[in-house]
């Protein structure tokens, strides 16, 4: 006999309601994974942003355009090393945001350039340049559709109205793990020499991405390039790529501030779950409570007794979350890929299971803290005259 | 050949103008009215009265569960006001063994285990403790009961193992509130004559309440209180 015992028995008086317990509390921490996870997905794109890197959009709104004559501008700009421009395409497979898939027209001889982590055979990227509507698909994408270099696909315009049609040339592949190997690039001259080609859209592309020599001075280059078109009819905002993305993250902020939200009343709901269940077993064990004090337990034991519970309860509702959450998680971040587009295969991080499970513990442990501490607030005589 | 007198030893439990009152919202409850009192050690002693005459509120007072709104309690030497909380659960756990009407064991825990319980709180072995619970649960005559649970064991049984608690510490004082008061006539009698080996044979002091004139007939001394006052 030990105290360790003693707690595990008081702990398995009600088999049923501690199972019980733990099962819900392993539901809320997977939930909360879920969600913590969900909010790192909207941050992933920020995180996997290469420091060396900016770019420029229109200062008015990212869907307003840039001329193309300000490549060569910004090329010779001191500190630039590489320069490419793309703009979002935004064509449906099919009818259904199932079919949906990022693609982008992009500058075929600049792009590798500015986007190394993006890879593809030397034959294949001869071919994709030399077709004026070559594609590149990434491989994921390939899967998906089963497509391989040769196959026609066509993209209904949703932009650009019309139905266009593309080459595949080849299937590149990521230099690392994180890169979007889910979307379809094509040449930029297959949309800039269409006759589909909406009035005023001519020459003109969505974002600069501009590659730097030295990230320390990123933050001058890019107020050269925003100076230098500051009294133009298209003047820039040039910024961090982490920048540009967190941007596009504070558009959802409202969501994200919601799943924050939720995910913090998770935890409260796992602190009322367990201490509703606590508070039950301390309540029918007033008198034993009592009689241990009157032999002599101090009250310190007797707290650390029940938060010895509690936090057993969170250990276990943790480890059975953290078990149970990669399958709910990975699920749902296949299912989602093809919106978010950058989303590695095991999208869950170990500092989130390991943030999640040490919430669940400290979350049960204040939870048993109200009941320990109403346990040894009554006096030992009135505990005694209780009857269970 | 010296003549002097053998100085008596000091009572065991010493109450000096006890009183104790209970707040109920504005109304103050008198429950005990300036009590004196000695016990002598190794003495076995009954209260008894009727329902609210204060027999409980005075055992929990001589074994420091409850303070006295005013006057002195002083047991085995100690005046039980000059300890705190922590000091006073030390000092029950070195000096006084409780018995309860209902037993009070941990249900979940066998009879053995809870025979151990109070000797968590010494620094013994785990080898000593198990001697010493082996020892106790000899006393009480349940060597062959030491695995079952108190669900699994008679009222009889049950008290016995509560005794055997209350003594494994060995302490100066045993506090009885109503040890017989839920058993029938043949386990009381039992529990009775365990108490009679717990006074004669290993000489502790024992201080019970009880509504039964049996029992009381087996301590030394009876007291009666009525409405709080010591008659």
């Amino acid at each position: 006999m030990n105290y360790v015992r003693l707690a595990a028995r008081d702990l398995l008086r009600n088999p049923l309601r501690l199972s019980l317990t733990i099962l819900a509390g392993a539901v809320g921490v997977t939930a909360f994974i879920f969600l913590r996870t969900v909010i790192d997905i909207f941050y992933f794109g920020a995180q996997a942003a290469q420091v060396d890197r900016l770019i420029v959009r229109n200062k008015v709104s990212i869907t307003e355009p840039l001329p193309l004559s300000y490549y060569a501008r910004i090329a010779a700009l001191p500190g630039v090393t590489a320069v490419t421009h793309q703009e979002w395409f935004g064509g449906t497979l099919g009818e259904t945001q199932k079919d949906f898939f990022a693609n982008f027209a992009i500058d075929p001889v600049t792009f590798l350039d500015v986007f190394p982590e993006f890879t593809t055979s030397p034959a294949e990227l001869a071919d994709f340049r030399n077709d004026p509507c070559g594609a590149l698909i990434g491989e994921k994408l390939a899967r998906r559709f089963g497509w391989k270099p040769g196959d026609r696909v066509t993209l209904k315009g949703q932009i650009y109205p019309g139905d266009w049609t593309f080459n595949v040339r080849g299937i590149y592949t990521g230099t690392r793990p994180g890169v979007d190997t889910t979307a379809l690039v094509f040449g930029y001259r297959c949309l800039n020499e269409s006759e589909q080609l909406p009035e005023g859209l001519k020459d003109m592309v969505g974002i600069y991405a501009v590659r730097v020599d030295d990230p320390a001075r990123s933050g001058q280059v890019a107020a050269a390039i925003d100076g230098m078109f500051d009294n133009s009819p298209y003047p820039t905002k040039a910024e961090s790529e982490k920048a540009f993305q967190l941007g596009f993250v504070a558009m959802s902020s409202a969501i994200l501030t919601a799943v924050k939200v939720v995910s913090a009343v998770i935890l409260l709901i796992i602190l009322l779950v367990i201490g509703n269940t606590l508070a039950m077993g301390v309540r029918e064990r007033t008198r034993d409570i009592a009689t241990l004090r009157a032999m002599g337990f101090r009250p310190r034991t007797v707290v650390m007794l029940v938060l010895a519970e509690s936090s057993v309860i969170g250990l276990m509702a943790a480890a059975l979350g953290v078990l149970a959450a990669p399958t709910l998680v990975n699920g749902f971040a296949r299912a989602i890929a093809s919106q978010f587009g950058q989303i590695p295969d095991n999208v869950m991080r170990g500092r989130t299971l390991g943030v999640s499970a040490l919430a669940a513990v400290l979350v049960s442990l204040l939870a048993g803290a109200g009941p320990a501490f109403r346990a040894v607030r009554m006096s030992v005589a009135e505990g005694l005259r209780k009857v269970a | 050949m010296s003549l002097e007198a053998v100085p008596a030893p000091p009572p065991m439990v010493r109450l000096e103008g006890v009183s104790k009152t209970y707040r109920r919202g504005t109304v103050e409850v008198p429950v005990l009215e300036a009590v004196d009192l000695a016990i002598d050690p190794g003495a076995f002693v009954a209260f008894m009265g009727p329902s609210g005459s204060g027999k409980s509120t005075l055992l929990n007072l001589i074994s420091g569960l409850d303070q006295p709104t005013t006057g002195i309690v002083e047991v085995a030497g100690r005046n039980l006001a000059e300890l705190n909380d922590r000091e006073l659960s030390d000092w029950r756990a070195a000096h006084v063994g409780f018995v309860f009407q209902l037993y009070n064991l941990i249900p979940v825990l066998t009879a053995a285990e809870n025979v151990e319980l109070p000797l968590l709180l010494t620094p013994l072995s785990r080898a000593e403790r198990r001697k010493h619970v082996a020892a106790a649960l000899d006393v009480v005559g349940l060597s062959h009961r030491v695995g079952h649970r108190p669900p699994q064991m008679s009222g009889g049984e049950q008290q016995r193992v509560a005794i055997a608690r209350a003594i494994v510490t060995d302490p100066d004082l045993i506090i009885a509130d109503e040890p017989t008061g839920d058993l029938d006539r043949k386990a009381a009698e039992a529990v009775l004559d365990l108490f009679g080996v717990l006074h004669h044979d290993l000489h502790k002091t024992l201080v019970m309440v009880t509504h039964d004139p049996h029992a009381a007939e087996r301590a030394e001394r009876v007291h009666h209180l009525e409405k709080g006052v010591l008659q």
